[in-house]
Formats: structure tokens, sequence, C-alpha cells
């Protein structure tokens, strides 16, 4: 999965993370890595709740462009 | 003012005096609980214009019964937005102004103008096969950027805004959104919304859904909503239109065909925020999940980690047990034998010991005789050497004697000196020299005549 996945693809990796330590699918020895995983994902999905990107200058200039 | 109330209602009750039939659109029941009269709003349209509009007093007992009649008939109670044929009387009282008393209803008269339009409309939607065509779209899982359709100074747009700003404040939710204001209510709210939507359009990829929002105003007016081209540029926008007009009375087809209709603004708003817990509350979950079964892991390692430690050292510590028994055993048993060994060593040491005392004394012994035997022979033999030598040096006694000069002269020899020397040979001498002869039994002085030497010499 890429770096910078989208909210439901990441939130959908973090559940498939939280199942395989769930069901003991994973080592100790990978633990360290997945929680790391696990952690991107959880502030890449937090950051999506409480960010939005939108410029209403932008919008706004779209808008003028367009027939009223 | 009293005289002239007074007058008017002197001049309604003499022109009404009985009750007539009249046909009107109930838009509000307005029934209140306590005293249980109800004074509905009756209108009248004419293309979904209101043409006419009048109070009404329906009291308590007459409600009841003529409720129980429509319900009979319609399987619903009376309610807003009916049009209704209804038996009335009109008065004017002073102080409450113009009012029809309704005496009874019709109910076999059917929905009013607005119901029929509105099923009209519906008809045609689904007709066109467009009347759920919004609500199969994908609402994104966080709705986040809202293009609201509202009027900036309206409760509504203040009450959806109000639970945005709270979602923001209480759980840290972002939204975006930009108001297209447009009128809302009254024949030019249709036009005014299609004309924002259309301007939504140009720029939908800023937004995942389009809010219409209403509140506070009246029930009045409503009817835009109702409307087939309003009804169908929502049906067919291409994002989610979602609806909190805010009246409690009856679905417009406007809300009808919306992605998602709410009650009211407050509720919508709720709505989009519920999405954001549909999302943020498994997340949390996932969040504490992931911790709390990494912790379980690692704790159970660790058990499993120190319930190995222990059978590990209990292990070594049998081993090292067992291991110590057996050393001090076998060091009892090396010192033991080690002892033994001493012993019998020491034993074997001190019979050796005899033995060699023994074995020196024989050796000494034996070489004691022995040597007496060498001294015995050593005598022997000295003894005879001693008496050989001495015969020898008897002999050579007697051949010393012959030799001696006494002897030498006793056979006729003599020694012949001069100034005291020996005189050997003739040159020892001159003519002159005295001459000292030694003979056996004295001694002869005389002079040398001549001397004669011979050459072998």
């Amino acid at each position: 999965m890429s770096d910078n996945p989208n909210y439901t693809d990441a939130f959908r990796e973090l559940q498939e993370i939280v199942s395989e330590i769930e069901q003991g699918e994973i080592s100790v020895d990978q633990l360290s890595e997945k929680v790391q995983r696990a952690s991107l994902l959880i502030g890449i999905c937090k950051a999506k709740l409480t960010r939005t990107e939108e410029d209403v200058n932008k919008i706004l200039k779209d808008l003028d462009g367009a027939p009223d | 003012m009293l005289e002239v109330s007074q007058s008017i209602q002197r001049t309604i009750s003499d022109r009404y005096k009985s009750s007539f039939w009249v046909k009107a659109e109930m838009i509000k029941l307005n029934f209140y609980q306590h005293s249980g009269h109800c004074y509905p709003d009756l209108v009248e349209k004419q293309d979904s214009k209101v043409v006419a509009q009048l109070r009404a007093n329906l009291w308590k007992d007459d409600y009841m019964r003529i409720n129980a009649d429509f319900e009979k008939v319609l399987k619903e109670p009376l309610k807003d937005g009916v049009k209704i044929l209804i038996l009335a009387t009109i008065g004017f009282h002073p102080e409450h102004g113009l009012a029809l008393r309704m005496i009874d209803i019709d109910p076999g008269f059917t929905l009013g103008d607005l119901e029929k339009e509105k099923q009209e409309t519906i008809a045609r939607l689904q007709r066109e096969n467009i009347l759920l065509a919004n609500k199969q779209h994908k609402l994104p899982a966080l709705p986040q950027r809202i293009a609201i359709i509202s009027v900036e100074s309206s409760k509504g747009y203040a009450d959806f805004l109000k639970v945005l700003q709270a979602a923001n404040r209480n759980w840290g939710y972002a939204f975006f959104h930009l108001l297209f204001p447009s009128l809302l209510q009254g024949d030019n709210a249709v036009p005014d919304i299609i004309r924002q939507l259309r301007r939504i359009r140009t720029v939908v990829h800023h937004f995942d859904a389009v809010a219409i929002v209403r509140g506070g105003g009246g029930d009045i007016g409503l009817s835009c909503y109702n409307n087939y081209d309003l009804a169908k540029e929502i049906a067919l926008f291409p994002i989610p239109v979602i609806s909190g007009i805010g009246h409690a009375t009856n679905e417009t087809v406007t809300e009808l065909v919306a992605f998602e209709n709410a009650i009211t603004p407050t509720q919508l708003a709720g709505f989009l925020v519920q999405k954001f817990h549909n999302f943020s509350v498994p997340l949390k979950k996932a969040e504490e999940q992931v911790a709390a079964l990494s912790l379980r892991m690692l704790n159970e390692s660790k058990t499993k980690f120190t319930a190995e430690m222990k059978l590990l050292r209990s292990a070594v510590k049998s081993v090292i047990i067992t291991h110590s028994n057996k050393t001090v055993l076998l060091a009892r048993l090396v010192s033991q034998n080690a002892r033994f060994i001493i012993q019998n060593e020491g034993r074997d040491l001190a019979g050796k010991a005899v033995d060699i005392r023994r074995h020196t004394a024989n050796i000494w012994n034996s070489n004691k005789v022995r040597n007496a035997q060498l001294v015995a022979t050593l005598r022997k033999e000295i003894a005879g050497q001693l008496r050989e030598k001495s015969v020898r040096l008897a002999g050579i006694e007697q051949n010393l004697r012959n030799l001696s000069p006494e002897n030498v002269l006793k056979r006729g020899y003599s020694i012949t000196r001069s100034n005291g020397k020996l005189v050997h040979f003739s040159r020892d001498v001159k003519q002159g020299d005295v001459l000292m002869t030694i003979l056996a039994n004295g001694t002869v002085s005389s002079v040398v005549q001549s001397t004669s030497h011979e050459d072998n010499e």
C-alpha cells in the first residue's frame, strides 16, 4: 500500500493490522514495525478528521471563471 | 378602536348568519395540548401561490370528533398541509380578530393542492427514473467540504454551523463550508436555489456535499420544495444533496429526492458529525486495540519468557545440585582413595625402609668381611713385598759398600787432589803443582815433575 493512502485505505490497513495482532499472526519481532505503521496510519486518519485543505479563495476564483 | 371592532363584529355576524362549506388547505393545524383547541392556518393557492389566508378555530369537542372521522377515512390524523373541505361559520372578535369556526370537515375530500402537486412531481420523477438518482451517490466517509445553500442571517444556518463548530471544538473535526446564499421560501426560491446549485456544479470538485438549510421561518411558502424543476436539479446533482428545511409536517419532494433529509438544520449537521463519529470511533477503537493488543502480546511474551527462565533456573539448579552432590561424593571418594593409597604407600615405604636397612646391613657386613680379607691380603702382600725389598736392599747395600771409597782405596785405587780440587785429567795439573794423594790408610804429598796427555780424551 502506498505511503500516502487516503483515509479509507489507511483505515482499512489499520484494521488489517489490528486483526493481524488480534489473531496472533505476527511475531513479537514484527510487532514494533506493525505498531509503528499503525500509528502512522492513525496519524493519517486523525489528520483527515481534523484538517481540510480547501481554500475559499481558490473556489471563488474558480467560480469567477464560470458563468454565473 | 373598540367601537370600530364592535361595528365590524356586528356587520359580520349580520352578514354571515349561517354556516357554509369552504374549500381550503390547512397549512398548519396548531393544536394546543393544554386546552385541546386548535387554531388552524387556512390558505388557498393558485399555481402553487397562496392567494388567500384565514385563521380558524376548532374547539376541543369538534376537533376530537372531526379527527376521529378523519383518521377513520384517511388512516392518519388530521395534520398540517392537507387540503380540506370544512363546514364553518365566520365571526369577528374585537380581541382575536377574524376567524372561521370549523364545525365539520369532509374527510372524503382528498389531500390539498400541495399534496397533489407533490404527488404529481413524484410521479413524474419516477417516470423519468430519477427520483432516487441522488441517493445513488456515495457520500465520502468524511463529508468534510460542504456547500451550504441558505440565508446568512437565518436561524437554520446558524444552528447548522453551531453544530459543526461544536464538533470542531469538542472532537477537532474539521469542516470546510462555503455559503451560497439563496432565498429559501416563496415563489422566487425555486430559481434562486437552482441558480446556486448550478454555480456549485462548476466547482463541484471542491465539495463532498451540498446542504440546503432553512429554519426559523413559517411553514407557508414551502410549496417550492415540491417543485418539479428544483426536485429534478437536486436528483441529478453530481454529488449528494442533503436537506434540513426545518418543518416537521409533510416531507417535500426536495427532501424525498435528497441524498439525506433531516427535520432540522441541527439534525442535518448532526448527520454529518455522525459520519465523523462513525469514522473516528472505530479509529479510536483501533488505536486502543493496537495499544492493548500489543501490550497483551508483550505481556504474554514476558510471561512466557519468565516461565522459561524459571524453568531454566530450576533445571540449572537441579543439574548443579546433582553435580555438586556427585562432586562431593567424588571428592569424598578421591580423598578416601587418596588416604588409602597414601596409607598403602606409607606401609610400602616403611617395608622398603626396613628392607633397605636390612640390605644395607647385609651389604655392610659382607663388605666388612671382604675388607677384612682385603686387609689381611694387603698385609700379607705388603709383608712379602717388604721382605723382598729388604733382601734387595741388602744386595744393593753390599754393592754400595763395595763401591765406597775406602773399599776402592783398599783395592789400590787412590784419589788425587790439587789445591783441594779432584784431579781427573793430566791437564788439570802442571809442573810444580803439589799433589795430595789419598790412599787406603793415609796420604802422600808429591810435586809434579811432568805431565803427558793422551789426545783421545
